[in-house]
């Protein structure tokens, strides 16, 4: 049973539950996953909240999140210091939110964060360009980019400012049928 | 959930916003500058929390709010922090209750994971989706689905009618009695073999269901109409048989509704639209699950192809939109001629099994092998007519010229018809004859009102019928894998040529195979009355099919080219699997309550018809249960009853438009609101370079 590990204290790991969506077993397998990408960073001890991050090119590394052409701005989006270092609390903060118990109102906050490339809280015509060439791997001709982009803004902009602010968003994600679905990582 | 903040000085981020430094340890602010949480769009936190706020929500409830938050891990600990500091104090009673809710909260979590473990199949269907997509997935979901209500239909069957039937055969009276004379050839039932059988008779019994398992619990004619009646137990088997088979239908009809229902709400909450949505695509057609590097290219493929469809469908639009009048008259007449011409088809189909059902009556009885094909000739019929006439259908289709997403819903809907309605005219043939065309008072059917001497107990023959259209079906779906499918993969994979690039491996087809299905589990509804097992036989049935169709899908497919929206289609499949359902229910209805049950064999031998046994159990109820039901049937009551229920039927649809209005209205409110915003911050933008010239045109009057 969980009682005899001695990797975070009661308390913590009742704040952990508390603040996210998983169990007290699966943060316990989360801190071993995080300690297996770096074992000689990560202590197993994590009693005293020490502050150790991971780096960006290690994450990546992931089953998980290697093959996602987004990985890069996920983990960016989730890193305190915004380059994609991420400390436990931020990988589990990463994972609580892409976890399928996760509601769909915080899925699509983190979304926009994830595919505003910019960081300008708005996804410009450049952020869907960056966005579509990263699904296709640059199959698609650029005037077929340029105009699924038109078309794309075209259809989500609410307020007429040729770009997507949040509220465009999120009325969008709102008729989406598998957004839930498939934002979703499974750990 | 939506609270204000009240804002500190933004100053302080100012400054650190230009510097910048990441490496730096105040950890807070650095937070506040690199996930740049616009103040204006998401919900914000207030310390001042009320108690009440906490109360109202109970002790998960509060913590449910801190998940909700799209904060860093850091921020929610101290948000929980100030709550929990903020918890007032409250009675032992109080007190207690949080606490038995957040045990109750916690073992409901617990019993969900063990659950979740013995879900059947789970980690096959996660694979199936990660590799192959929405579309393939929902159709074994669909499949799981079938699965678990045909077992639990064989439990609710050997509950009521199996187990008893075997348990009371001893003990209870069955009562045999003539009422007038001259019926003594109409009982006249025999299906046991005489003398030495051959081997391979029993072979063929197997697979046609005659012979030793004719007379067995495996079909109707074998059960008795045994009454029990104890002092304190009684038990009627024929009302019991009746009860049953309407349960087992309307049980399904609940279990497909219920299922229906979910699939909707998302389906309507979306505006389920199947028209093309580039900024969806885009945004959300990306599966994050999807694992492996296969599947991830794979991916990758299916939505370039997504797109390229999409913009063609645009393409093509926008060529209809542009032709002359004459030759849209032109087009119009060549889709209504293709159209009669798939309508002609069909037909001549039908007309095929119908003549085959003929000619196989006539020809039953003959033995050996000869004897098997003639038996099975309907079932040989049928499929090759469900073989053929969708192959020269998409012929039509390409000649016809829809757009892709209509061609596929044509196509379709053209297989339904022909596949669900091919079985109609097989029940049609064999109720011409059983009936002698409907009219039981002439030629073979006087005696008896039903043709005893084609079909001394028909209800089996029925049955027999159904069981071996199911067997049919597995046998041809397993060759078919084997013959073609198998084969066609070791060919395309080792010979190296333009032909078999061409040809390609096979690709999983979606909805054909989803018809397959619900094909099948109308001819097990339809049987179900007469073949009593045929339920656990479909089972079985159906669990092989599930491990063939997934050998095949990682085998020798590849995947789809085209997706299929998952969402719409589990609805769509349904929508199909209730109109098999009302084909078997017409027939259970005309079964019961017209035909003359067989008087050789059965439980209603001697009944006038199967709904009869009810209505005399009911003249020995109690008076006033008696009372009671006949005032429920009369129109006293469901008068009202049906003026209520459109009652409220008008109110929620008076409800939904009002909502549908509050959308619109909401919607073109947000719109105003982007303007405003636009106009305010031109505004603030002119007035600050006002003030800048008039600073500046100061500043140089005071150098001057």
């Amino acid at each position: 049973m969980g009682n005899k590990q001695t990797t975070f204290t009661e308390e913590q790991l009742e704040a952990y539950q508390d603040c996210t969506y998983f169990t007290r077993k699966e943060i316990l397998r989360l801190h071993s996953r995080y300690r297996e990408l770096a074992p000689h960073l990560v202590p197993l001890d994590y009693t005293n909240s020490p502050d150790i991050r991971v780096p960006l090119t290690l994450i990546v590394t992931m089953p998980e999140l290697k093959e996602n052409p987004f990985r890069d701005r996920i983990v960016e989006t989730f890193s305190e210091d915004g380059l994609g270092n991420l400390s436990f609390n931020d990988f589990v903060d990463m994972f609580s939110a892409l976890c399928e118990t996760s509601p769909r109102e915080l899925k699509t906050i983190y979304a926009f964060k994830i595919y505003d490339f910019n960081r300008d809280n708005f996804i410009c015509k450049e952020d869907l360009k960056k966005t579509l060439n990263k699904l296709t791997k640059g199959d698609l001709t650029s005037e077929e980019v340029a105009l699924v982009c038109d078309k794309a803004i075209e259809e989500a902009d609410l307020d007429g400012d040729s770009k997507l602010s949040f509220a465009d968003f999120e009325n969008m994600i709102s008729k989406a049928p598998d957004f839930l679905s498939n934002f979703h990582i499974r750990i | 959930m939506a609270m204000e903040i009240q804002r500190q000085d933004s100053g302080v981020w100012d400054d650190s916003e230009d510097n910048g430094s990441p490496g730096d340890r105040q950890s807070l602010r650095l937070r506040r500058v690199s996930s740049q949480v616009t103040q204006k769009n998401y919900p914000q936190f207030s310390w001042s929390v009320t108690p009440t706020e906490t109360d109202r929500e109970g002790p998960r409830g509060s913590q449910r709010d801190i998940r909700t938050l799209p904060m860093p891990m850091a921020l929610k600990r101290a948000v929980r922090q100030v709550q929990q500091m903020q918890v007032p104090v409250v009675s032992r009673m109080d007190s207690w209750k949080r606490k038995k809710t957040k045990v109750l909260l916690k073992l409901k979590d617990d019993a969900m994971e063990i659950l979740s473990f013995f879900t059947l199949w789970n980690k096959s269907l996660q694979m199936i989706g990660g590799n192959f997509g929405g579309g393939v997935q929902s159709y074994f979901l669909f499949l799981r689905f079938l699965v678990i209500l045909n077992f639990i239909s064989f439990l609710l069957i050997a509950g009521f009618v199996l187990i008893p039937s075997i348990v009371f055969s001893s003990v209870g009276t069955s009562f045999l009695v003539l009422n007038s004379t001259g019926l003594e050839n109409c009982t006249k039932y025999d299906p046991n073999p005489q003398g030495l059988v051959a081997f391979y008779k029993y072979l063929l019994d197997v697979v046609s269901g005659t012979g030793f398992m004719e007379y067995s619990y495996l079909f109707y004619g074998y059960y008795n109409n045994t009454v029990v009646e104890d002092s304190d137990f009684s038990y009627n088997i024929p009302l019991a048989y009746v009860f049953t088979a309407v349960f087992y239908f309307a049980f399904c009809l609940i279990c497909i509704i219920a299922r229906m229902g979910t699939a909707a709400r998302v389906a309507v909450a979306t505006g389920g639209s199947t028209v093309s949505n580039y900024s969806i695509t885009v945004f959300t057609a990306w599966n994050y699950g999807c694992l492996g590097d296969t599947a991830t290219t794979l991916q990758q493929k299916n939505l370039h192809y997504q797109l390229q469809v999409d913009l063609e469908e645009e393409r093509i639009k926008k060529q209809a939109a542009a032709l002359t009048s004459k030759e849209k008259v032109v087009l119009y007449s060549v889709r209504v001629l293709m159209g009669f011409l798939a309508l002609g088809l069909i037909i001549a189909a039908f007309y095929c099994i119908f003549l085959a059902t003929n000619f196989s009556q006539q020809k039953s009885g003959t033995s050996g092998i000869q004897g098997l094909i003639w038996d099975y000739l309907p079932s040989i019929v049928i499929t090759a007519a469900n073989f053929m006439v969708p192959l020269l259908c998409d012929q039509i289709a390409v000649i016809e010229r829809y757009a892709p997403s209509t061609t596929v819903i044509v196509a379709l809907l053209r297989a339904v018809f022909l596949r669900l309605v091919s079985l109609g005219v097989l029940l049609f043939t064999l109720w011409s004859q059983i009936t002698c065309d409907g009219d039981t008072n002439t030629g073979d059917c006087k005696l008896c009102q039903y043709n005893h001497n084609l079909y001394p107990c028909w209800e089996t023959r029925i049955g027999q019928e159904m069981y071996k259209l199911t067997l049919f079906d597995l046998l041809t779906n397993i060759a078919v894998l084997l013959l073609v499918e198998f084969p066609r993969r070791i060919v395309v994979d080792h010979w190296s040529s333009k032909l078999a690039r061409w040809v390609g491996r096979q690709e999983f087809e979606v909805p054909l195979n989803v018809l397959g299905l619900v094909y099948g589990q109308t001819v097990v509804w339809t049987g179900a009355l007469f073949c009593p097992l045929l339920p656990a036989i479909n089972t079985i049935k159906f669990i092989i099919l599930f491990y063939c169709k997934k050998a095949t899908l990682f085998h020798n497919c590849r995947p789809a080219q085209k997706t299929f929206r998952s969402t719409t289609s589990s609805f769509f499949f349904l929508m199909v699997l209730l109109f098999g359902w009302s084909l078997a229910t017409l027939v259970l209805i005309y079964s019961l309550s017209e035909i003359q049950p067989s008087l050789g064999c059965g439980p209603f031998s001697f009944f006038p018809s199967m709904w009869s046994v009810v209505a005399n159990t009911f003249y020995k109820l109690p008076t006033v249960t008696r009372e009671f039901l006949f005032f429920i049937g009369s129109q006293a009551f469901s008068i009202p009853l049906f003026v209520l229920s459109c009652v409220v039927m008008c109110y929620f649809a008076a409800l939904f438009s009002v909502h549908g209005k509050n959308v619109a209205l909401l919607r073109a409110q947000l719109k105003l609101e982007g303007r405003d915003k636009q106009f305010l911050v031109k505004q603030i933008v002119e007035l600050s370079r006002r003030l800048q010239t008039l600073h500046h045109s100061a500043g140089e009057e005071e150098s001057i």
